[in-house]
């Protein structure tokens, strides 16, 4: 990825309103050039608001700058949009040829049709289907026709690319095939790109940093796995699938190291956090499943030992639910190593994980509760 | 049986003898509703534009009246056409009754909402993302006008196609503002009305089969240009 540098443009105490109804109510967003920001979240969270308002499409009280200028009024909205480009779910093309729609956006910037078609055909060649520029729509499939829309968004040679969920009605193998040749292009150009999707896969996969937008508020932002490793609040984190919760108290330990004090009395290791009440959440994927005692070289400062409650596919994988006494932890395992440890529903197993795998999230409602 | 097939052998020879009167009446009929239903086009595919595309106070209710007028009797139109450009009327100054202006006028109310109504259906209906994406793309208000109407235009020539029908097999209205005078305001439906009447079968059977025809041709041209369109779809 490039490394990025001064933002491009910089949304400050952003608001969508419609009628009574505040749509997104954002503080401040900024668009690095040549980053990939992910807005991330559940359906009707908010992001796509976001992105139209960043697009000049959808009308925003608050302001807008874009490469230093303030975007105000419907002209510099238009001419925020012919600096920028947008990919939506659908492909939304034009009843025309392939080629005549690739070059549609330059066309509407005024440029001539010769000029228009040469950099078309060179974006329809950078996605690898200038063989269709004679084909119409119609005769598309959903995957070459998403190709030639963002064939066509990259032809305006747009400072920002604006992708609305656009990765969500292809199938896996054509989504990773695009994911991979967009993410070329993006990086080659130093183009940044504002990038909405609810798939938590596909946001760390593409995302330089992420923001977890819910009900129209940001709820956290950063770079991605910063984010995706320490989320800010329980909604995000059962949104990333972190399905284990411990309830307790982050309390400094006699060497000064962080512990997260459970209801039951017992002490366990944990990372950064602020004192206090909080939930902490372990990702499934650092829970370690041991049949005999961790070796002393590992650094897996959190031992539970318990029994298996029950076993469930997930993908690849599968996802074992440890009972702990009164905890419960997840663990995903390859299906191998389950089979190798020998474990079935009843085993006798201790689940292991680092520190830095239990992520106290505070608890601040509750605080601001307590008299 | 000995009258019908009389009738349709003269009418075969009024036509391809390229009879005076019948050229007439067909080029008058002709001028007529294409004048009509050029204005109905120039004006109706903006005003159903504007209709289907902007919010603003009493939408649907001229959305009622546009679908209203789609249903307007030709008789009431000719009605209210006849009571502005009679004499006293508001328009009377202008001395157009019983003239192919008054034709063209009451002709243009006819088309007029079935060009608006299809044009504001079809714009209803094609897909708010696409509008948004055009919008995306960096089109103009023009631009995006233009490119919308692009992808409607099978639905555009549909409502062309509706219209033109409409107003080249209209009798009502023609004969009440133009009066069916012989030479001078006369067009097919008036003239077939006429020389039924009179028991003419013969010129009649050639009129309505002119009349046949050129509606045929019409929808036959408009047809292959649409499906020409829906091909390059």
């Amino acid at each position: 990825m490039n490394a990025g540098g001064a933002p491009v443009m910089v949304a400050r105490d952003l608001r969508v309103v419609r009628g009574k109804r505040t749509l997104i109510r954002v503080h401040h967003f900024e668009v690095g050039s040549g980053l990939v920001h992910v807005l991330l979240g559940p359906n009707g969270a908010g992001k796509s608001t976001l992105l139209k308002a960043l697009n000049g499409l959808e009308q925003a009280e608050g302001t807008l700058e874009f490469e230093g200028r303030l975007v105000r009024g419907s002209a510099a909205r238009l001419a925020l949009r012919r600096r920028t480009a947008a990919v939506a779910q659908k492909p939304y093309l034009l009843s025309t040829s392939v080629l005549n729609n690739v070059a549609s956006g330059l066309r509407f910037r005024g440029v001539r049709r010769s000029e228009a078609h040469a950099a078309a055909t060179e974006a329809l060649e950078l996605l690898g289907v200038a063989h269709l520029a004679d084909r119409k729509p119609a005769r598309l499939s959903g995957g070459e026709a998403q190709r030639v829309s963002i064939a066509r968004a990259l032809a305006c040679d747009p400072t920002v690319l604006f992708l609305d969920e656009p990765m969500v009605a292809l199938d896996p193998p054509t989504r990773r095939s695009l994911v991979n040749d967009l993410l070329r292009i993006l990086d080659h150009r130093g183009i940044a790109a504002v990038w909405v999707t609810h798939d938590r896969d596909e946001a760390l996969a593409v995302g330089d940093t992420v923001t977890f937008i819910e009900m129209g508020e940001v709820v956290q932002s950063g770079p991605a796995l910063e984010v995706f490793s320490r989320p800010a609040s329980e909604s995000f984190a059962t949104f990333l699938g972190l399905d284990t919760y411990l309830e307790g108290t982050v309390i400094a330990g006699d060497s000064g190291d962080l512990r997260l004090m459970l209801g039951n009395g017992k002490e366990l290791a944990c990372g950064e956090a602020p004192l206090g009440h909080a939930v902490a959440c372990i990702p499934p994927e650092d829970v370690v499943l041991l049949t005999t005692a961790p070796e002393h070289n590992m650094s897996l400062r959190n031992v539970l030992h318990g029994t298996v409650r029950a076993v469930l596919p997930d993908g690849r994988l599968l996802r074992v639910s440890v009972a702990a006494g009164d905890l419960e932890i997840a663990a995903l395992v390859t299906k191998a190593a389950f089979e190798e440890l020998g474990l079935s529903v009843g085993s006798p197993v201790a689940a292991a994980f680092k520190a830095a795998a239990l992520h106290p999230i505070p608890r601040l409602d509750r605080l601001q509760q307590t008299p | 049986m000995h009258v019908i097939w009389e009738g349709i052998r003269e009418a075969l020879r009024l036509i391809f003898g390229g009879d005076a009167d019948v050229l007439q009446i067909t080029l008058r009929s002709l001028w007529v509703s294409g004048v009509a239903l050029l204005i109905a086009v120039l004006i109706g595919i903006p005003l159903g534009s504007v209709i289907a595309l902007r919010d603003f106070a009493g939408r649907r209710f001229v959305v009622t009246a546009v679908n209203t007028g789609m249903a307007a009797p030709p008789v009431v139109v000719g009605l209210l056409v006849a009571m502005f450009l009679t004499r006293n009327g508001p328009l009377g100054q202008f001395r157009l009754l019983y003239s192919t202006w008054a034709m063209v006028i009451a002709q243009v109310i006819i088309a007029l909402p079935i060009v608006a109504g299809l044009s504001l259906a079809a714009l209803q209906q094609l897909d708010s993302g696409l509008r948004q994406q055009i919008a995306a793309l960096g089109a103009g208000r023009l631009q995006a006008f233009v490119a919308q109407l692009r992808e409607i235009r099978i639905a555009l020539l549909a409502a062309v196609m509706a219209a033109f029908g409409a107003v080249i097999s209209e009798v009502g209205a023609v004969i009440m503002v133009g009066g069916n005078i012989k030479g001078q305001t006369q067009v097919l439906t008036g003239a077939i009305v006429q020389e039924t009447r009179i028991g003419r079968f013969a010129t009649a059977i050639a009129l309505a089969c002119i009349l046949m025809m050129l509606a045929f041709g019409t929808n036959l041209a408009l047809t292959l240009i649409q499906q020409k369109g829906r091909e390059s779809g």
